[in-house]
């Protein structure tokens, strides 16, 4: 009570005046417009998905609803909102129906530090903090994952709960690490010639991660066609050269932090129906659904920001530099439209990787996480830094981040084309060597028994 | 057992002296499951998800085929054939049409000889595809299957302008084939080759390297040879144990007898293993095709046999190598036109019962790589 005597006053006029304020305003269209986002590459997604799957298929996909069946994953949320939302009698309620916002939330929630050009994006993206806030959200996931598979009291839909919890868990850490080797390339960068910030001490802010990854250097400076083109656009400075190994264990473990193919164990539909998903339908279903394709869009859109240059293209910090509104705009047109394009074609390669790969079996996954990438990416890590005291120590002067870089960048390609060439033999005789016990366990041969030599009519012709 | 029900006061009393003890967990696995190749159940007793026993439980398709052949006559029994071992109806066919014609002391004419194995191993082909395909499906890999059905459509396009029916062909007579080819067919066949032989480099370029589709299949399911014979295994099953035994080879019958057949054996005997016989008897079947394309023979399609068929009274065993093994047909004749017993021996029962043998021990996944590995057909099991 005396609380609300005190403030009330201030409270209704601060809420009053923020409600009606432009930051509010501002706040408000950019929210909705990457709630849309969100929304609208999810739809755009699925029916990629199903038109790309067509055609690596040989199929043609959905063709009948709307030209070309452009309108078909409208009309199934249509039909997915109008589905009864049916609930298995002895289903545990409250995690039951939790389960579908728990799961979605944190994803939308991740979306808050991604901007989509350098001016349009949501207050968050000033988070100074913006990898780690990333990484908190998206390992809350895994918690709507078990709330379904528990809530659901089904077995098939608890043994994809648990399934997923230990898959999630697990490629958690690699994928942080693998995050990790790029801060530490920003930290040794900052500052050094050309690089912003102050010496040594690097970011995790999400945008900034990605000025450090255009550099002043570009053929035929001074030239204006050039200047137009590469100003703020220098793929020879994206970190997806310098640690290429980090982009594919990243990419991968997003495959696994996003349930997707080889990595679907949790909803593996020839295993366990449809994992924890199995008592769902409707629009419950379809918020599950939901979700999944925005954590593939936001697993591309951290790597699109971490390795390959984010929304930096052609033109676009050329035009904003001319300092006039309407440039300025198309800027920014510009720069989202790289930006989605960027994530849409890591999206591609996960749809591309769906149709081409089997299924991974759940200790061969732990397997792959715990005995190979983790041993490798905190490697990695020991590499960087060593290398980075090495080169610092020799006295190069301004040439040091550029013999850092380019040394780093040997040491990785060669650990991928290493990792490449050694991970399945790698991945078999660890199974094999799992498998052994089943094979000893097999009894015995019971007596060799000649083989059957047959009389009669079939026999004798 | 109820997932949902205990309390924490009742998990704690159960851990005992040796520490956390876990409960075996009874999973019911079909007879509606995405994997089980139509209607099988399997009772599993998991600990974990490990396997720790494994029931089967068949019955689901039970149609009664073989009571239906006593009612039919004999002719009119063939197209119930088709429907026992619905993936491949045609060599269903040749079997009952054999041990027919096997116990009236008729052969068919050398050209229907050809006819039934070029059709023969077209429906091998057809099965064998399937069988891949559907495989990769049990593994997660989407694509195969629709790519093996794309080119099983092919064959089965062919089958329905020789027959007129795409699926239950109905094509085999006693004594003989229902019609000659349709004009061009031939030539259909060997265009249809062509492009399937490039389609298969395209598919074994997409599972065979695969690293994880060995990693799921090589050592899983391993039977050895003994072990294989004791369970009374045929087929690819059992050449995929390293026993050489192909009743194309060692019992010929028809046509098989001029036409030499290159057995495909692996030594490994694992899924792996399976999964290899089967793609490389595919390549075998293509080139028996070609062979009895450029072979066949002149002549007429049938022998003469009265419409009322009466068998002599009598009975015979008449085994072909299908698809999945030896499929027999044991027919007992009392000389009127309806046969007194046919009793199917199909290949995918006999397979199927050293599928508790197999799964114990093995994960959770390893179940459907397993039952994929098999290729039974529940039509066939249950008759």
């Amino acid at each position: 009570m005396y609380f609300s005597i005190v403030l009330g006053d201030d409270i209704w006029s601060q809420l009053g005046g923020y409600i009606f304020s432009w930051q509010f305003l501002q706040f408000l269209v950019a929210f909705v417009s990457f709630f849309g986002f969100v929304m609208t590459s999810a739809l755009l997604l699925i029916l990629a998905e199903r038109k790309v799957m067509g055609w690596m298929q040989d199929r043609l996909g959905p063709i009948h609803t709307g030209p070309q069946g452009l309108l078909q994953t409208v009309a199934d949320a249509v039909k997915l909102l109008l589905k009864e939302d049916v609930h298995a009698a002895k289903s545990d309620k409250a995690l039951f129906i939790f389960a579908p916002s728990v799961f979605l939330a944190p994803i939308i929630a991740a979306f808050a530090v991604i901007p989509l050009s350098p001016y349009v994006g949501l207050p968050g993206i000033t988070i100074a903090t913006g990898i780690v806030y990333y990484v908190a959200m998206s390992s809350i996931d895994v918690i709507g994952v078990i709330m379904a598979g528990w809530g659901s009291n089904n077995k098939y839909s608890l043994m994809g709960g648990l399934r997923s919890a230990a898959q999630m868990i697990s490629y958690e850490l690699p994928l942080v690490l693998a995050l990790v080797v790029v801060v530490m390339l920003t930290s040794a960068l900052a500052g050094t010639a050309g690089y912003p910030g102050n010496a040594g001490i690097g970011t995790i802010a999400i945008s900034q991660i990605q000025e450090f990854q255009s550099v002043n250097i570009w053929p035929f400076k001074g030239v204006p066609f050039f200047d137009f083109v590469f100003e703020g656009f220098t793929p020879w400075a994206w970190f997806v050269l310098v640690q290429p190994l980090m982009l594919v264990i990243y990419y991968t473990c997003g495959l696994a932090e996003t349930n997707r193919a080889p990595f679907d164990l949790p909803e593996a539909e020839s295993e366990l129906v449809a994992g924890y998903l199995t008592e769902y339908s409707g629009l419950r279903w379809a918020i599950f659904f939901l979700g999944e394709y925005g954590n593939m869009t936001i697993v591309a859109a951290i790597t699109t920001y971490l390795f390959l240059g984010g929304w930096s293209g052609p033109g676009v910090v050329y035009l904003l530099g001319l300092g006039s509104p309407g440039w300025g705009l198309l800027g920014n047109l510009l720069a989202v439209a790289y930006f989605i394009s960027k994530v849409y074609l890591l999206c591609f390669v996960f749809i591309w990787i769906r149709s081409t790969l089997p299924r991974l079996r759940a200790d061969q996954l732990m397997q792959f996480a715990w005995l190979i990438l983790i041993p490798l990416t905190l490697f990695n890590i020991l590499l960087t830094g060593i290398i980075f005291l090495v080169i610092n120590s020799l006295g190069l002067g301004s040439w040091t981040s550029f013999v850092f870089l380019v040394v780093t960048a040997i040491f990785n390609w060669a650990m991928l084309f290493v990792f490449i060439r050694i991970v399945g033999r790698t991945t078999l005789s660890t199974t094999r060597r799992a498998q052994a016990p089943a094979i000893r366990a097999q009894p015995k041969a019971i007596t060799a028994l000649p083989a059957p030599e047959r009389t009669g009519i079939a026999g004798g012709q | 057992m109820s997932i949902n029900q205990g309390t924490n006061a009742n998990l704690i009393e159960e851990i005992g002296p040796e520490g956390i003890q876990s409960q075996e967990m009874l999973l019911n696995m079909g007879p509606q499951h995405p994997s089980t190749h139509g209607v099988l159940r399997l009772v599993l007793k998991l600990e974990g998800e490990t396997v720790v026993d494994c029931t089967p439980v068949i019955g689901y398709l039970h149609r009664g085929i073989e009571k239906i052949l006593e009612n039919r006559p004999v002719m009119g029994g063939i197209r119930y054939m088709d429907n026992a071992d619905y993936l491949s109806p045609l060599l269903n066919e040749i079997a009952y049409a054999g041990a027919v014609e096997q116990l009236m002391g008729i052969e068919a004419p050398r050209r229907a000889q050809y006819i039934r194995l070029l059709t023969g191993e077209m429906q091998r082909i057809a099965s064998h595809l399937v069988a891949v395909g559907t495989y990769l499906v049990d593994l997660g890999a989407f694509t195969p299957v629709l790519w093996t059905f794309r080119d099983r459509e092919g064959i089965l396009s062919l089958f329905e302008a020789l027959g007129g029916s795409r699926f239950n062909v109905n094509y085999l007579r006693v004594g003989g084939v229902l019609h000659d080819f349709p004009r061009g067919w031939l030539k259909a066949c060997e265009t249809y080759f062509d492009q399937f032989e490039k389609n298969m480099v395209e598919l074994e370029g997409l599972i065979t390297g695969n690293e994880i589709f060995e990693s799921r299949t090589q050592g899983v399911g391993y039977i050895d040879p003994p072990q294989a014979i004791a369970y009374g295994l045929t087929g690819p099953m059992l050449r995929a144990s390293g026993v050489n035994w192909d009743l194309r080879v060692n019992r010929p019958y028809m046509a098989y007898r001029e036409v030499p057949v290159n057995v495909q054996v692996r030594q490994e005997g694992d899924c792996y293993a399976r999964y290899k016989v089967r793609v490389q008897e595919i390549w075998e079947s293509i080139r028996l095709c070609r062979v009895a394309m450029d072979k066949m023979p002149g002549g007429s399609i049938g022998t003469r046999t009265p419409i009322a068929l009466r068998p002599p009274r009598g009975e015979t065993y008449f085994a072909i190598e299908s698809s999945k093994g030896e499929l027999g047909v044991y027919f007992i004749s009392d000389g009127s036109e309806y046969p007194w017993r046919a009793k199917l021996r199909g290949p995918s029962f006999v397979n199927l019962q050293i599928l508790p043998e197999l799964l114990r021990g093995h994960k959770m996944s390893d179940v459907v790589a397993i039952i994929g590995s098999l290729d039974i057909v529940l039509g066939e099991v249950d008759r």
